[in-house]
């Protein structure tokens, strides 16, 4: 594999990170959301990581040897469970019994997320800068 | 007398570790990439060992038995790194095998190796250039 697909390694996990910040902003965002399209309070979404599928004549031509991949969101799952139920009688998505379930989202596991999001993303940005530097290296053999 | 391969065996070496190393960013980029994919296991590329060996004709090599066999060098065309997957043995967590900081690690040590690679080759070539110059 040349340099440049070292490089497409990198940016697919650059993207995935992306997709993984954005459904944490959808999250934080709607952190107290009660009522959606759906019916009920907003479920916590999160991303669901792969290794990323090479196609099948490619995966022949490199039957001979391991292949390294790139990582990919393979879908959003959102997480079942029941929110915290809080007693708010004048809420207007209050239940009969005056309770408003509110999202299952957690502020501290959100914020966490976002920091190992971000450690991702610059892990990536650094393998995809010492690809960038090794070929601009090589490009002065002989000079 | 004929020129018996202007490009000596160290050109050789260095020729097939840059392959080698560009082999190994590969491995580690793609583990990093994974590094929060649920059941990966890290590849690892190891070629140090069997690379001296084959230069220095011990241990994996074959002995030259006879004076018209090719020398130890003559088997870097078909040396191959060894590849391998290194599962997660933990059984906590999501069994990916990658170690962020390791790989870091390896990433800038491959990278410096390589470089120095780039040197010693632009060396080996300047010093051709030297001797093939006309005098002017």
């Amino acid at each position: 594999m040349d340099i440049l697909g070292i490089m497409k390694i990198g940016a697919s996990a650059l993207k995935a990170q992306t997709i993984r910040l954005n459904v944490i902003s959808s999250n934080l965002a709607n952190i107290e959301t009660t009522r959606t399209p759906e019916g009920g309070a907003y479920r916590k979404k999160s991303v669901v990581f792969t290794s990323k599928e090479t196609g099948f004549a490619e995966e022949l031509a490199n039957s001979t040897r391991i292949r390294a991949k790139g990582v990919r969101v393979e879908r959003i799952a959102t997480d079942p469970g029941e929110g915290k139920k809080v007693y708010d009688p004048s809420h207007p998505d209050a239940d009969a019994g005056g309770y408003v379930e509110k999202p299952n989202i957690s502020l501290v596991e959100e914020m966490t997320d976002m920091m190992k999001a971000k450690g991702s993303y610059d892990a990536n940005i650094t393998t995809i800068k010492t690809a960038q530097r090794m070929a601009m290296k090589a490009l002065e053999i002989g000079r | 007398m004929p020129v018996k391969g202007i490009f000596d065996p160290t050109i050789r070496v260095l020729d097939k570790v840059l392959g080698l190393r560009t082999q190994k960013l590969e491995a580690i980029s793609a583990n990093i990439a994974n590094a929060e994919t649920p059941g990966y296991s890290r590849i690892r590329v190891d070629f140090e060992t069997a690379l001296h060996d084959a230069v220095n004709g011990a241990g994996g090599g074959q002995a030259r038995t006879h004076p018209g066999h090719l020398s130890g060098t003559a088997g870097l065309e078909n040396f191959q790194a060894i590849v391998n997957r290194e599962k997660d043995l933990s059984g906590i967590g999501d069994r990916n095998s990658v170690n962020r900081e390791q790989e870091m690690v390896e990433l800038s040590e491959n990278q410096i190796r390589f470089d120095a690679a780039v040197r010693m080759l632009s060396k080996k070539f300047g010093m051709l250039k030297f001797v093939i110059q006309e005098k002017g």
